[in-house]
């Protein structure tokens, strides 16, 4: 047990290091440091880096996040032997993972042998599944290993589905003392059988926010397909397909048999996941036997022993990406109800993929990358023209454009376009032509 | 109580009008990259934080990214170009409430 009493006990508050520390370190550290706020993550990597310094051993730290921003959320970081114990208290999401991922992060850096007590973790979504899963891998490369101790029922079921516990080292509590988290019941866990689809679909909606990390959202498109394959009562399997590269992709599937499944849909261009990825909308094949939309694809389904197949689109800014897909070797296997499920972990599936920007193909990107090039380019240009004109240097050049941009409420590529535009001219007009002080 | 950043100023205060315009940070940044803004993600995320000091230059290109996207949502240029400008703002606004604009819910 950690002691919270400690002569090295440090509480982080928001001055406790300089800014000019900061900024030093910064410099210093290695990318990345995640999407949430910086200086914040800076201040707990810096102290703990601090705090290693002086602690002897056996002392312990403590890291509290103010309360008023953080809630119950705290972590308090002991070092015994050469095992760093980081106990984690309150409830890990969206705002509270990265503040631990940067904790963990600087603590792995001396440290292989870390161990998370979770057992006063009330709550833990996908944020706190991914800060874990990159830490354990990270560790494990290195020839470290992290073990979680005393994790809730339902924790130790989403890191155990999700493949985690593969990663990681765990140390379950004494069963008299087994603590479950604050919105799960022993039975709760349990009905992931499949027995409670709104209790289900209720989770699912908990995991709708991870960083842009391939391999989170990889993890949680796995854990819909998990779920989706316990709740759906006719579901002998399923997958998720992804447009990546240009490419539909599977990115998680129940089997193996599934994987071929949605490989014959790629290979022959048809399908119900090809056809609900590319418009949008929902594609029920009650009875291969009788489906006459698919000719290419039917028949190798139908040789794999599938006969019912359910595709929901996955969208991501309205936009669609993908499909979940689920397959049945039943005919007529789908209930309304089972539709209606399906709906539902598809929509959720949708909205991590659109808090995390998947929609934005690479031709897209490419598209924005060149867009912005060439906008920099024509800057440049418009600069040049202005600097031999004033005869000023290129901070005083570009300032003039700003200046002119601010002034009519235009963007500043117009106003760059125009100058450029002018070199074909005689001289700049005399009404429009950028001068110095033209300071708005 | 509000974080002062390596800057003198309010840690956020840029990355608030960064969440006032509705913009990601990735978006900002290929806004800013876009005006000539030679920082790389990470480093304007630190700017914006207040964990990094901007250049003077790369000041001007924030702002204006920034204002670009306010005008385009029917504001004026509510960001500060200089650091001057800021502080004189600041000054002036001491006592009255935010000095924020305030975009159209829509975005």
């Amino acid at each position: 047990m950690i002691s919270r009493h400690s002569e090295a006990r440090l509480r982080v508050q928001s001055r406790a290091v300089a800014p000019s520390v900061l900024s030093v370190a910064y410099r210093h550290l290695p990318r990345p440091l995640g999407g949430c706020p910086i200086c914040c993550q800076l201040r707990y990597v810096v102290a703990i880096r601090l705090e290693l310094d002086r602690a002897a051993s056996g002392c312990d730290a403590e890291v509290t996040v103010p309360k008023d921003l953080f809630g119950q959320f705290a972590v308090t970081v002991g070092f015994v032997n050469a095992r760093a114990v980081l106990a984690v208290r309150g409830e890990m999401d969206r705002v509270t993972a990265p503040e631990l991922g940067a904790i963990l992060d600087a603590v792995i850096e001396r440290h292989r042998s870390v161990v998370l007590d979770l057992a006063e973790l009330d709550f833990m979504n996908a944020w706190g599944l991914g800060v874990i899963a990159a830490r354990a891998s990270r560790l494990r490369r290195s020839g470290g290993t992290l073990t979680i101790r005393s994790p809730s029922a339902m924790v130790l079921r989403t890191l155990d589905i999700t493949g985690v516990t593969e990663l990681l080292g765990v140390e379950l509590p004494d069963p008299a003392r087994r603590r479950l988290g604050a919105e799960q019941s022993i039975e709760d866990a349990d009905g992931l059988d499949g027995t409670e689809p709104h209790g289900l679909a209720q989770h699912v909606g908990k995991i709708t926010a991870v960083p842009a990390d391939p391999d989170v959202v990889d993890g949680v498109l796995r854990l819909v397909v998990a779920l989706a394959r316990a709740s759906v009562g006719g579901a002998d399997g399923v997958s998720v397909s992804l447009r990546r590269h240009g490419r539909l992709a599977t990115v998680a599937a129940s089997d193996q048999t599934i994987s071929d499944m949605d490989a014959s849909q790629y290979a022959t261009g048809e399908g119900p996941c090809v056809d609900a990825s590319v418009n949008g909308r929902w594609f029920h094949a009650e009875s291969l036997d009788s489906e006459t939309r698919w000719p290419a694809f039917t028949p190798r389904a139908q040789a794999l022993g599938i006969n019912a197949i359910l595709s929901s689109p996955l969208l991501a800014e309205d936009r669609p990406v993908g499909a979940l897909n689920i397959y049945s070797r039943t005919a007529m296997a789908f209930t309304p109800q089972d539709r209606e499920l399906a709906s539902v972990f598809a929509a959720e599936a949708s909205s991590m993929l659109t808090s995390t920007g998947v929609d934005v193909t690479d031709e897209q990107l490419s598209s924005l990358r060149n867009a912005a090039l060439e906008t920099r380019r024509l800057i440049a240009q418009a600069e040049g023209v202005i600097m031999e004109r004033e005869g000023i240097e290129a901070d005083g050049a570009y300032s003039i454009l700003c200046n002119y941009s601010r002034r009519s409420n235009r963007p500043f590529r117009e106003r760059a376009e125009e100058v450029v535009a002018s070199t074909q001219r005689p001289q700049l007009d005399p009404e429009s032509g950028p001068r110095l002080g033209d300071d708005g | 109580m509000a974080e002062i950043s390596a800057t003198g100023q309010p840690a956020d205060m840029l990355d608030g009008y960064r969440r006032d315009a509705g913009l990601s940070h990735g978006d900002l940044w290929l806004r800013y990259f876009e005006l000539g803004g030679m920082s790389n993600a990470l480093e304007l995320e630190a700017i914006l934080y207040g964990a990094l000091e901007p250049s003077p230059h790369d000041r001007e290109v924030i702002a204006h990214a920034l204002n670009e996207r306010f005008v385009e949502l029917g504001g004026n240029h509510p960001v500060p170009y200089t650091e001057s400008d800021a502080t004189k703002r600041r000054t002036r606004t001491a006592g009255r409430g935010s000095h924020r604009f305030a975009p159209p819910r829509s975005c």
